[in-house]
């Protein structure tokens, strides 16, 4: 039986998500890369992860976990949390995915730094970036050199302010050799 | 292809792997090595550009590592990996040649800025190796010299091919004359009386690839002084040589495809479209199909450039040639360094037919140069040509071409006490076909 997760892009909240949220961050998959998405918790807790002398949570070890976890069928997961995440030889990452794999994550934690408390639309948009921006990378995408391409590593948050939330034409080229693959399996 | 080949030594599999997914989603390619021991074997069968080594690990350190591949005089930029504490031994190894160290864990910027520096610095060198390759360029595009069944073969294809306005992509080994025969078949083209453009896509800087291509207006970016015609441009009315274009980046790629099809395409910050009609070779020594397969090649380039492709022949395949082209090269070069040259033994020249000549002409034409510069008569013998020695060529019946092959890179590689640059310079290949010959033959170093 076809499940409506076997054609689309799973949105897996960690903790609570906001609606809106929600909403954009869909909105903006089905823009950029044609796919519709379906908002379904995959992992309430990710305390497993933690890392208690850093008190940080390892961001590869929670992909695996939302690999594992992924309905049949589920075009890629995006889990979004607000625990702060870091990869061993980092200090931290704003998110992390699996090149040409299943599974990315997106953390807020990091995404309201220099905002004042209540100008959530930028927070929104920064936190939507950055979700596409791992999700790229689940379809084969890497860091782009195009400073306004969503696809451009960002190296402080005002890159992220920066950067648009449009795939460059190089990206939006490898993107659609990605999707004739996927649909061609 | 524009990917930074980039290597982790690190004896913990956590940190190999987390610096590894990381290092491939900012596009570089990434291998990883267990311990010191295995990064050495890695070096010496492929080519990186950086090595990101930790200092402290079971078995040969990372000061050893290093220590080492300054030993096998590669190019490569080591970069020390550190935890708090020991930096005393990061900066001595800074000391030993290290191009520098982080402290783990470190901050993401910090590794995207150092590694943005070494390929700067990297792209820098090799832009300059390009120019003083171009400048060697001019003197090497001579006519064609073979009389072999092979080199018939490849005539008669350029005359066949000359005259049609198809693309075409050359294939063959470093050295056995691709360039050559671009020209060639630009020359008996209806191009001919245009210009002929090289471009080597393997040695100009991936950043200075598109402005090289496309051109650039005044402005476009910080060092656009002047508004600058790009070799596309350049090559209208005449032949584009896109020279190694199985080393040209996933972004260009997608830009070249373009322009071939459409035959328009804008400077870099132009507005305006410009039109350019030129006939296209393309040529390289990598097996395009496996690129392909290895996705780092597309596949509709690949077909928009084999509309007509031929190999170009060995010199190993082609041994009869070899008088021809040392009487040709003894010419050039005498003239060349003002000496008296003007022939070459029968025993240095039963020498020449004997090897197997890897690095194909250009090795040839190294091997004769040389001979000449050291020489001492009129004529070249065998012991002007030091990169033969007799007692060990043993040019004795039953001596596979393989063994001969096998003495000439060892006595080479003893003579210039292993330094790998050197011995691929005169051997007339590049480091990494050297690195594989000493594998395949099990060449030891001496203790």
């Amino acid at each position: 039986m076809i499940t409506p997760s076997d054609h689309s892009v799973i949105i897996s909240p960690v903790e609570a998500l906001d609606p809106e949220l929600s909403k954009m961050i869909g909105n903006e998959i089905l823009r950029s890369f044609g796919l519709r998405t379906e908002t379904k918790p995959l992992l309430n807790d990710v305390a497993f992860a933690l890392d208690p002398n850093r008190n940080q949570h390892h961001s590869t070890v929670i992909l695996k976990k939302l690999a594992d976890l992924a309905p049949a069928g589920a075009i890629r997961v995006l889990a979004v949390t607000r625990v702060d995440l870091f990869i061993p030889i980092l200090t931290h990452v704003y998110g992390e995915a699996q090149l040409g794999g299943k599974a990315c994550i997106v953390s807020t934690n990091r995404l309201d730094e220099g905002l004042s408390v209540g100008n959530r639309e930028t927070f929104f948009q920064r936190i939507v970036k950055e979700a596409v921006h791992e999700l790229g990378h689940t379809f084969n995408l890497r860091h782009c050199q195009d400073h306004s391409c969503i696809m451009h590593y960002c190296r402080s948050i005002r890159d992220v302010d920066r950067k648009t939330d449009q795939l460059c034409r190089y990206c939006r080229i490898l993107l659609a050799d990605e999707l004739k693959l996927l649909s061609s399996t | 292809m524009d990917n930074t080949k980039i290597l982790i030594v690190d004896d913990e599999l956590i940190m190999r792997e987390s610096l590894a997914g990381w290092l491939e989603r900012d596009g570089h390619l990434v291998d990883t090595a267990a311990s010191g021991e295995e990064a050495l074997e890695k070096i010496k069968e492929s080519r990186f550009d950086i090595l990101l080594v930790d200092i402290k690990m079971e078995g040969m350190s990372g000061l050893e590592v290093l220590k080492k591949v300054n030993e096998s005089d590669s190019d490569v930029d080591v970069v020390m990996i550190t935890a708090y504490g020991s930096i005393s031994t990061a900066i001595e190894a800074m000391k030993n040649g290290a191009y520098d160290y982080l402290l783990k864990p470190f901050d993401p910027n910090a590794l995207g800025v150092l590694i943005d520096k070494i390929t700067a610095h990297q792209a820098q060198a090799r832009e300059n190796l390009f120019l003083k390759e171009q400048y060697k360029e001019r003197t090497r595009f001579e006519s064609m010299i073979g009389q072999s069944k092979p080199m018939q073969e490849v005539f008669d294809l350029i005359q066949d091919v000359a005259p049609m306005n198809s693309t075409v992509l050359i294939t063959g080994e470093t050295g056995s004359g691709k360039g050559l025969a671009a020209k060639a078949i630009h020359t008996n083209s209806p191009w001919c009386d245009g210009p002929f453009v090289v471009v080597n896509c393997g040695a100009i800087p991936k950043h200075l690839m598109e402005s090289e291509l496309f051109g650039h207006q005044k402005g476009a970016f910080t060092d656009a002084k002047e508004t600058k015609k790009g070799r596309l441009e350049l090559a209208h009315g005449g032949t584009l040589f896109l020279d190694e274009i199985g080393e040209i980046s996933m972004r260009m790629q997608i830009d070249l495809l373009q322009v071939l099809e459409d035959r328009i395409f804008y400077r870099v910050g132009g507005t305006q479209p410009i039109e350019a009609y030129f006939r296209v070779i393309a040529a390289t020594n990598r097996n395009l199909d496996e690129a392909i397969k290895a996705r780092i090649f597309r596949e509709d380039l690949y077909y928009r450039l084999n509309v007509i492709s031929f190999k170009m022949p060995p010199l190993r395949d082609r041994k009869e040639d070899i008088p021809l082209l040392t009487e040709h090269f003894i010419r050039r070069f005498s003239q060349e360094t003002n000496k008296p040259v003007d022939r070459i033994s029968r025993e240095a020249m039963d020498e020449m037919m004997l090897y197997e000549w890897p690095g194909n002409i250009r090795e040839l034409e190294n091997a004769v140069e040389r001979a000449i510069v050291v020489g001492k008569s009129r004529s070249i013998r065998p012991e002007d040509l030091p990169i033969f020695h007799p007692e060990h060529l043993v040019c004795v019946p039953g001596n596979t071409l393989q063994e001969v092959e096998k003495a000439h890179i060892t006595e080479t590689l003893k003579e210039n006490q292993w330094n790998i640059a050197r011995s691929s310079k005169i051997l007339g290949i590049d480091r990494t076909t050297l690195y594989n010959k000493i594998k395949r033959y099990q060449i030891k170093k001496p203790a």
